[in-house]
């Protein structure tokens, strides 16, 4: 790890003049020390942005819940109000990486993590998402890799946060030039979906200061299907919410992670979806139409067969 | 260590500061760790201080560390190498071993993936703080009695693991105890001795070890 300096911003603000453009925020750290270990990214200063003010905080409210960007995995693990109206986001939390992993990390860095390609991530490759000319995962070994993409680079989201926030339609809001910059789920993946160097729709110095979650949909789940039952990244993830009213369901959404640069949802099946009585059949058509337009490639072609049912999973999970 | 430069950082000379520590680096009590902290918060808030080496206080197993460390280097480093706690050990250097692992407020975390400077101000136990007047933690001793190890790398941090979740649920399931020490691995395949000595530790008895065997 390179020598870097050093400070703690007590305020938005400050963070921001602080942190310039070479800098990096530092709240949980397992992703930016790794990044920083392998020398994938450069930083003159880590401003550790731990003491801003009140974006630790859990606020239940009638439209909407507030998550401060500074909330824990784990807490949003043990906060037993935050579980009982969005089961599916207590769910994602409890799914992500391990205890000590959950202690420390964050709502914004776990939202702003970068891609876990395995090419990208190596010391010694130069792919298209570092500024090369080549994606190796593409002719190579792309297990893990996108069944969309909207260019080059098959690199798939990781953030299951993302997911489920993408089927609750909750919203991050950026500090983006001095300016609170309000960025659904679509918005703030955006970038990636287009920029093989992009990992989201961050500029530097961007700040999520905090996510809000409208409390419209009182039914969610998540689901996830990874190699270990543990302490894994997702092979695919899947979210889904909607409001029940006599077996019906109203204003439903679902979205994939791990299977695209941006949480996967197609609006044509949230709209098929709406007004629908959940059932198997139903659920298919649905993941069908999400599917659809998949482009697997030589080793990630398990991964149509095992959304379609994870999507059905999760969509018949949602109770009334 | 290097000698401290007569440079200013925050509002007070670096030697003034250090000697302000002195003052409090004899005590061993938590709230004055916390003081020291706040302080340390206060004079240094918005104030870039590195690369070079910088005054780091940590409370360790309730004593004062005090450091001179550049702010780049890790809690585990700052351990082991700064230090002479070799308890907690470094696998992979990433946050995806667990045998780095040590309680920051009584909860575990991954000491690798964390800047020394950044837990000032918290308490940190490792493995070395268990044993109280030379009598092992029950933990430890579950460890040694149900012969829950083999090359003995990643036993500390599956140690502070266990002792974490006994803090916070002293009768775990089986379901539980996994879900705990799932960021902490064991090439050695010592899982079910592991889980044993979980039980015993929480004054479990088992029927029989197979059933452990079973279900890992």
């Amino acid at each position: 790890m390179n020598a870097f300096e050093y400070a703690t911003a007590l305020s938005p603000d400050s963070a921001r003049s602080l942190v310039g453009n070479q800098g990096a925020y530092l709240a949980g750290g397992n992703d930016l020390l790794g990044l920083l270990k392998d020398y994938l990214i450069n930083a003159d200063i880590l401003v550790n942005i731990k003491s801003l003010p009140g974006l630790n905080k859990i606020e239940p409210g009638r439209r909407h819940w507030t998550l401060g960007t500074l909330v824990t995995i784990a807490e949003i693990e043990d906060n037993a109000g935050l579980a009982q109206a969005f089961p599916g986001l207590h769910d994602a939390a409890m799914e992500i990486a391990s205890p000590q992993i959950r202690n420390v990390a964050t709502v914004g860095g776990n939202l702003a993590q970068h891609s876990r390609c395995w090419y990208f991530r190596h010391r010694d490759t130069v792919c298209l998402k570092r500024g090369g000319d080549l994606c190796y995962a593409r002719e190579s070994d792309n297990r893990y890799h996108s069944l969309f993409t909207g260019n080059t680079c098959i690199s798939p989201v990781v953030s299951s946060l993302a997911t489920t926030f993408a089927a609750l339609d909750a919203t991050a809001i950026v500090l983006r030039n001095g300016k609170e910059t309000p960025m659904k789920m679509d918005a703030l993946y955006h970038r990636a979906w287009e920029n093989p160097l992009a990992h989201n729709s961050l500029d530097p110095g961007d700040l999520i200061l905090r996510v809000e979650i409208p409390t419209s949909r009182r039914s969610s789940a998540y689901m996830q299907v990874s190699d270990k039952h543990a302490f894994d990244w997702a092979l695919v993830s899947c979210a889904a919410a909607a409001d029940v009213v006599d077996g019906k369901l109203a204003h439903p959404r679902v979205a994939l992670g791990s299977i695209s640069p941006v949480p996967h949802q197609v609006e044509a099946a949230n709209q098929f979806l709406n007004g629908k009585t959940l059932d198997d059949e139903t659920a298919s058509a649905a993941a069908d139409m999400i599917l659809k337009e998949a482009r697997p490639l030589e080793h990630n072609a398990y991964k149509v067969p095992m959304a379609h049912a994870l999507i059905r999973r999760t969509l018949l999970k949602l109770k009334g | 260590m290097k000698k401290p430069e007569e440079e200013k950082f925050g509002i007070v000379s670096r030697r003034e500061f250090i000697k302000g520590l002195g003052v409090t680096a004899i005590s061993t009590v938590a709230a004055q760790t916390a003081a020291v902290a706040q302080e340390l918060e206060k004079a240094n808030a918005e104030k870039v201080i590195g690369p070079g080496a910088v005054p780091v206080t940590l409370s360790v197993n309730g004593q004062n560390l005090q450091l001179q460390l550049e702010p780049r280097v890790t809690l585990l480093d700052a351990l082991r190498n700064y230090s002479s706690l070799t308890g907690a050990k470094e696998g992979c250097d990433r946050a995806a071993c667990g045998a780095c692992t040590v309680l920051m407020d009584g909860r575990p975390i991954y000491s690798c993936q964390k800047l020394a400077i950044e837990a000032q101000g918290h308490q940190i136990t490792t493995v070395e703080g268990l044993a109280a007047n030379g009598n092992l933690s029950p933990v430890q001793q579950a460890f040694i009695d149900k012969d829950a190890l083999q090359c003995g790398y990643c036993t500390p941090g599956f140690i502070m693991s266990v002792t974490a979740l006994l803090q916070k649920n002293p009768r775990p399931t089986l379901a539980e105890t996994k879900h705990a020490c799932s960021g902490n691995l064991c090439r050695c395949g010592t899982q079910p001795h592991i889980l044993q000595a979980v039980f015993q530790a929480a004054g479990v008895s088992m029927a029989d070890k197979t059933e452990v065997i079973k279900h890992v």
